[in-house]
């Protein structure tokens, strides 16, 4: 039996520069699915508060639905999973790989195929969305910086798509 | 500068989510059928033409419609909407549980 295991991602980890933007990928980390009808239940567990309004971002927890949540978190964080009381926390770590998206083009680059207004979608907010047919989590962390979570499987022709987008900018 | 966006940018159908309380593109949601039809609280008292009724049978307008959407790549709930099915314009959308309008 092998004794160490090796992490591979399914994209390249190497960064992809075109003018105005930059691809890279984003290192391991922690995430969790949360859902609960009483958030109070699931910050009295977690022991912070969590943002009500959908969209919103606050100690690294997206809202992305009335009684959604994902955390992102440092690799390796571990989180009480709360048996009994009426929440779901669900390991999802492994599901998604996070790529950013950063420059100042980097909007025109998602606006390829992602259909939200991002204009009016400002930094700080966060949202599960499409890119072309493909289900994202889109957070917007800065005027000119986005991360996108995006499926394992779906990564290499998601990058595929935004190098493409990028290459054919004017 | 910026570019023009592309012309399906421009045509695309916005959906009000009444969650998010923002407009979203159509290609986010999900059609889930006609609304407020209501399951009958005991299928086993019902004869066999009116639980056909109640499954299959759909009031199918011309004109204004109340159905049920899902947001389903955005906050994943559903709600109801009223759309003309002969224009594809949505006249309002509104919360599950809240009365027809």
């Amino acid at each position: 039996m092998s004794e160490a295991l090796v992490r591979t991602d399914p994209v390249s980890g190497l960064d992809f520069v075109s003018e105005g933007v930059r691809l890279s990928l984003a290192g391991p980390m922690a995430r969790f699915s949360l859902r609960a009808r009483q958030p109070e239940v699931l910050e009295q567990l977690l022991g912070f508060k969590l943002p009500r309004q959908i969209g919103a971002i606050q100690a690294g927890a997206a809202c992305l639905g009335p009684d959604e949540w994902l955390l992102r978190a440092p690799a390796g964080t571990k989180l009480s999973l709360g048996s009994g009381l009426p929440v779901a926390i669900t390991e999802v770590s492994e599901r998604s790989v996070c790529l950013i998206v950063e420059g100042p083009r980097a909007a025109e680059v998602l606006a390829a195929g992602c259909p939200l207004d991002l204009d009016r979608f400002t930094a700080g907010r966060a949202t599960r969305t499409v890119f072309e047919t493909v289900e994202i989590v889109l957070l917007r962390t800065g005027d000119n910086r986005f991360e996108v979570e995006v499926w394992r499987s779906f990564a290499p022709w998601f990058r595929t798509a935004l190098e493409t987008a990028a290459g054919q900018l004017r | 500068m910026r570019r023009q966006p592309p012309q399906w940018r421009i045509e695309m159908l916005l959906i009000h989510c009444p969650y998010c309380d923002e407009a979203r593109a159509e290609i986010e949601f999900a059609y889930a059928g006609e609304a407020h039809i209501v399951r009958p609280p005991d299928p086993s008292l019902m004869s066999d033409e009116e639980w056909q009724r109640y499954l299959f049978i759909r009031s199918n307008p011309r004109g204004r419609h109340h159905e049920r959407w899902r947001h389903i790549h955005g906050c994943g709930r559903f709600f109801n909407a009223v759309r003309d099915t002969a224009t594809d314009k949505f006249e309002a959308t509104y919360k599950a549980g809240e009365p027809r309008r």
